[in-house]
């Protein structure tokens, strides 16, 4: 099933204004967004409903990584999944260019073990992760605690309708 | 590049626009007098992917402004749909084509994961409604609907418009376009609408002009930074200017119509149970 990833672009730039702000001690900031769904005619379509950053208590000391986020944000953002019919996408930034965007190695091992969990809650939407760049944005939605598919496709609806396709290991270029 | 892949007229729309329109997902709801016209020009522009629904079959008084339409097709009764279908895959037979012969209500998944969605209805409450939908899915939704109106005795006015509203911001109830009196009044006309006056050369400047908000909102030929568009058509002076409606209409910071976070998505949705 190929998965669209959808948001209006003043979303996108809210939540991008948000995550470059410093933390007084974690190199990067993280945050949730929650998700509704739609099955169109050929794709899954993922609704970006609303934005939840993590307070700055919220993250660990950890020098080797970005952000390490405490368990307190992870307990937090399962309580929205099992509180209301959402999905949760964990969603980060990457802010040095490269050609293509895509997660680093920390990125992926850590997604493998907090995603699944929002099944356990919320058992009937995707889940997911989703790293944006100034321009552009990749992620994977998670269908199922195992089935983990590239998002195809990103909308973003403004003045104009970005159209962001990754390619078969679901990078995207960088700029677009 | 085969003969109908030459889009250099068109190449000032910028760089990648022949591959931003081929892979654009358009629907096209009513193919009447309008929706036959966009669905031509969709056709012509190269979009790639277009769904086509409206539940009816051409009537003789259909042929005045059908576009692509012929005789034989009023003697068969041809869905409007398939005409349409039949119009696009003769420009260009590389297009997909969705159509659908119902009411887009059933076949919504069709709107979905589409990227524009055209009205092209009769009546306030189905552009309400369509609207409506396109908000819930998160797209763009662009209207045309024209009208004649006997201002005197045998003197009439035609006029319509074009309105593009997207996500985020305001709506046609937000513009003073869908008003509560105008929602009531068609609904009290129930069952009593009488002929709808509709002809070709008005319905094709609308149809232009939606194809043009379509282009705008895909490509970056003409970076415009408007929260909406409202073209009014004075049919009789043939002459189009940007509504002043709303410049009259109380505004409000933020839609508080269809259902602002909570509107988006399919309220029944849940994944495959293979899935989990």
């Amino acid at each position: 099933m190929k998965v669209i990833f959808r948001t209006t672009e003043s979303f996108l730039e809210s939540v991008r204004t948000d995550l470059i702000r410093p933390h007084p001690f974690a190199h990067e900031r993280v945050g949730f967004i929650t998700v509704r769904a739609a099955q169109g005619a050929d794709h899954l379509v993922v609704l970006a409903q609303d934005y939840h950053p993590l307070a700055d208590g919220e993250y660990l000391r950890d020098r080797s990584v970005g952000a390490m986020m405490g368990q307190e944000a992870i307990r937090k953002a399962l309580d929205l999944a099992l509180l209301n019919p959402v999905g949760i996408f964990h969603i980060h930034m990457h802010t040095l260019p490269g050609r293509r965007l895509w997660f680093s190695h920390i990125d992926l091992r850590e997604q493998q073990r907090f995603v699944p969990d929002f099944f356990k809650v919320r058992p009937n939407m995707p889940h997911g992760a989703i790293v944006l760049s100034p321009q552009s944005a990749a992620g994977l939605a998670w269908l199922g605690p195992t089935e983990i598919v590239p998002i195809a496709e990103f909308n973003f609806v403004g003045t104009q309708i970005k159209i962001v396709r990754s390619s078969g290991d679901g990078s995207t270029d960088f700029y677009v | 590049m085969t003969d109908d892949r030459d889009f250099t007229r068109q190449s000032f729309l910028g760089p990648n626009s022949e591959q931003i329109l081929a892979g654009a997902r358009a629907v096209i709801a009513g193919l009447g007098g309008g929706g036959s016209h966009i669905a031509q020009q969709l056709a012509h522009v190269g979009v790639g992917n277009i769904r086509l629904i409206d539940p009816q079959s051409i009537d003789k008084s259909n042929l005045n402004r059908l576009v692509g339409a012929t005789a034989d097709d009023v003697k068969c009764s041809t869905p409007k749909v398939a005409i349409a279908r039949r119009t696009i895959l003769g420009i260009r037979p590389w297009i997909e084509v969705k159509a659908e012969q119902r009411k887009w209500q059933e076949v919504d998944h069709l709107i979905r994961d589409a990227h524009v969605l055209f009205g092209c209805v009769d009546g306030y409450q189905q552009r309400d409604y369509l609207e409506g939908a396109a908000r819930r899915f998160g797209i763009p939704y662009i209207d045309i609907g024209m009208d004649v109106t006997e201002v005197a005795y045998g003197v009439f006015a035609v006029a319509g418009q074009m309105i593009m509203t997207r996500p985020g911001c305001p709506c046609m109830r937000c513009l003073g376009f869908l008003t509560a009196d105008r929602l009531a009044r068609e609904e009290n006309r129930y069952g009593d609408a009488g002929i709808n006056p509709q002809v070709v050369w008005t319905n094709g400047m609308l149809a232009s002009l939606a194809v043009g908000a379509f282009i705008k909102l895909l490509t970056p030929w003409f970076s415009v930074n408007d929260h909406y568009t409202w073209l009014e058509l004075d049919g009789n002076s043939q002459t189009i200017s940007a509504s002043r409606q709303p410049d009259y209409t109380a505004r409000f910071a933020s839609c508080p119509h269809h259902g602002g976070k909570d509107g988006v998505g399919d309220p029944f949705f849940a994944l495959p149970s293979r899935s989990r």
